[in-house]
């Protein structure tokens, strides 16, 4: 039976549309047990009022949590016993199989990495996350690419940037049900030369030492256009580029909002619009995504968002039952060890 | 003198629903029963679907052998069957059914001291649509009969949230105990569209009831997974449950079940393969967080039953791992949970008139959505 930790006081709209996503899952997902962790009174007083399965779901106490806009290392120091501090714990003693979190993201990576250990081979974790692209992949016409790392390594060498390629190829064959991920580094240019020292040098080492279905470097222009399954960059880069697109994103609406107000001949024609933009919105809609995940650790964690409803808390927790089934962090340790030992044929000894 | 052909005739026409079987009451000279447990079947003792027409039909061409008993039931049930205590079956299935339910329940080595069904074959007759799916009609007379047959200072309800089980219990456990007049019975028989004869047949049992508080405890299992909050309006004294290891929890609690017995129900539940020893613990712990078990109890209960073990309760069980270890799973179970604050209950005289026309409107809404 899979153990999901879910920290239930993580979030914008924490405890209560994370209980409820975790007591759908608990109805949804059989052989699972799902361990919320959070002040125990208030979960006591809201779980009976959703439909769950109670014998399912346990609770763990957390006197504290960490908030939203706190500062992940003051925070973690000042509060111990803090919901994502215990459920990392509990994952880390094996008590847990996964963790999922809404929360404060450099609080649950900071969490993650001083409990867990880093997987075989792993030099640095990596942050992922998702974005909706005109092209769909895989045999869920999952219309998601994966992007990693979007903050957990600011600055990535070479050979983290090969190990990212390789961990995002796992888990978009795992999750996305993509037999070949397409994967692609991102650069300034789509020649093989282009970039900084540790682009070119990935480069090199993806085409020559791995069996990825590399394509090469790909532009910023080419992510939203979903030229790559798998976009493979360091935490720095990927952190400007996520903000950047969901700021673009951001804009178009309020942009169509005041259109919207302005004029009647352009209310009218986003009106004839609505069928196809819904359509769109259920489309990318990342609720039914749930969250991406913290790659390279020996526990699988899914972080979602933190403006999580019920749904994308229940999809979240679906994608680490995924995670688990699959047993997504044995085939990262597995397809590494592979990337190991074609280095080291590569390399032969100095002797 | 007696014909032993008038006999046979007899049990025919019951068992096609011609006529009536009316349960015999206490045995001339038997001592009065010092608790009544009174347990419906479907959905509560038998894992049913009927809420669709094919699973009506499947329900009733199955045979016994078919017939699924949610883990944990029969144990109990078994653990319940003793001196003194008196178990009675009030089932909404029809009267048809009498003997491929009466043999699943000897398959499943239960015993039982009165079974009553439904006679719909005499609701068709008379035109009586109304009353193939009325659960106070027909569950309350049925209730009030086997009191005055046999009456006990104790009574135990087991029923389920498929329907109005809820609100028939409380209202037989507080016309019962007197806290709900006739006069207001004859308003909720009103409000359930009680057929006019019926209802005065209903008022008549209610006059002639021995009056009492025997209802120390109603479990409503929790088959729909309807969420248990809504259950707290009906007090402390009704007990909504995810399986039967929380109800056989809260029957040690009551006094009414010893540790060793709370452990056979438990190991008949991990035997059937769809419960583990950690969903057991989360079953003790999810009452607690519903205030619903005390943490003593909880914690004595632990103890006793690894006295239990140690007294032979678990010998040939080589698949368990030594009790002390389980027990420290359930101790560990407890702690996590802190110390959450109690929660009290709000109690005020249920309105059944309320309860009634709120669970009409749900039955209809449940029809329209399809579930």
């Amino acid at each position: 039976m899979h153990r999901i930790v879910v920290d239930a006081m993580g979030g914008d709209l924490a405890p209560d549309e994370i209980i409820k996503g975790a007591a759908e899952a608990s109805l949804s997902l059989r052989g699972t047990e799902i361990i919320l962790v959070g002040d125990s009174s208030e979960l006591g007083r809201r779980l009976p009022k959703v439909r769950h399965d109670g014998a399912r779901m346990r609770v763990h106490h957390a006197a504290t949590f960490v908030e939203m806009d706190e500062k992940p290392g003051e925070a973690l120091a000042a509060k111990p016993d803090s919901s994502i501090a215990v459920a990392a714990d509990l994952v880390a003693r094996g008590e847990g199989d996964a963790l999922v979190s809404a929360g404060n993201t450099g609080a649950s990576v900071l969490a993650c990495a001083r409990r867990w250990k880093l997987l075989p081979n792993v030099r640095r974790a990596a942050l992922a996350a998702v974005y909706p692209t005109e092209l769909r992949r895989g045999e869920k016409e999952d219309p998601f690419s994966l992007i990693l790392d979007v903050g957990a390594t600011i600055d990535a060498e070479a050979d983290d940037l090969v190990g990212f390629a390789v961990m995002g190829a796992v888990y978009a064959r795992l999750v996305s049900k993509n037999r070949r991920p397409r994967v692609a580094l991102l650069s300034n240019g789509t020649e093989a030369g282009k970039g900084p020292p540790a682009i070119v040098a990935a480069h090199a080492r993806l085409v020559s030492a791995t069996e990825l279905n590399f394509i090469g470097n790909i532009e910023g222009l080419d992510i939203p256009r979903g030229v790559a399954d798998v976009v493979v960059t360091s935490g720095f880069v990927g952190n400007v580029v996520l903000k950047m697109l969901e700021g673009v994103s951001e804009t178009v609406v309020r942009l169509a909002r005041y259109a919207h107000k302005e004029k009647l001949a352009w209310r009218i024609g986003l009106m004839a619009l609505s069928s196809a933009i819904e359509q769109l919105k259920q489309v990318t809609d990342w609720q039914q995504y749930g969250g991406a995940p913290l790659l390279g650790f020996a526990h699988p964690f899914i972080k979602a968002h933190g403006r999580s409803n019920a749904r994308a808390i229940t999809n979240a927790i679906k994608v680490a039952h995924k995670a688990l089934t699959g047993d997504l962090c044995g085939n990262i340790e597995k397809g590494l060890a592979e990337l190991e030992a074609t280095r080291h044929k590569a390399t032969p000894s100095p002797s | 003198m007696k014909l032993p052909f008038v006999d046979r005739a007899r049990r025919v026409a019951q068992r096609i629903g011609l006529i009536d079987a009316i349960p015999p009451g206490l045995a001339p000279g038997a001592p009065a029963p010092r608790h009544v447990f009174r347990w419906d079947l479907d959905k509560t003792y038998l894992r049913t679907e009927f809420d669709s027409v094919g699973d009506l039909v499947k329900s009733a061409i199955e045979n016994a052998a078919d017939k699924q008993a949610f883990p944990g039931a029969p144990a109990l049930l078994r653990a319940l069957h003793q001196d003194e205590h008196r178990i009675c079956i009030v089932s909404g299935s029809p009267t048809q059914m009498r003997q491929v339910l009466a043999a699943k329940l000897a398959l499943d080595g239960v015993a039982y001291d009165e079974f009553v069904l439904k006679n719909n074959l005499k609701n068709i007759l008379r035109g009586r649509f109304r009353s193939l799916r009325a659960q106070i009609p027909y569950k309350l007379p049925a209730m009030l009969r086997s009191r005055i047959g046999a009456t006990a200072p104790s009574e135990t309800l087991f029923g389920d949230d498929a329907e109005a089980d809820a609100i028939v219990y409380c209202l037989y456990a507080d016309l019962v105990a007197d806290r709900v007049s006739l006069t207001d019975l004859e308003r909720v028989l009103t409000a359930a569209r009680t057929y006019d004869d019926d209802a005065q047949a209903i008022l008549d049992l209610a006059r002639r009831v021995p009056r009492g508080d025997a209802v120390r405890r109603m479990f409503i299992h929790l088959d729909r997974r309807s969420p248990p909050q809504g259950f707290r309006r009906f007090g402390p004294r009704l007990v909504p449950v995810f399986n039967y290891f929380q109800t056989a929890l809260v029957l040690f609690g009551d006094g009414v079940l010893s540790a060793r017995q709370v452990l056979f129900v438990a190991l008949e539940m991990l035997d059937s393969g769809q419960y583990e020893r950690s969903i057991l613990a989360n079953s003790m712990q999810d009452l607690m967080r519903r205030g619903r078990l005390t943490r003593d109890i909880g914690l004595r209960l632990v103890d006793e039953a690894n006295e239990a073990a140690a007294s032979g309760a678990l010998s040939g069980r080589d698949d368990l791992p030594p009790f002390e270890r389980i027990a420290e799973e359930f101790r560990a179970r407890i702690r996590e949970l802190g110390s959450p604050e109690p929660m009290p209950f709000d109690l005020e005289p249920l309105d059944y008139v309320r309860l009634v026309d709120e669970e009409h409107d749900l039955r209809r809404e449940r029809r329209r959505s399809g579930h």
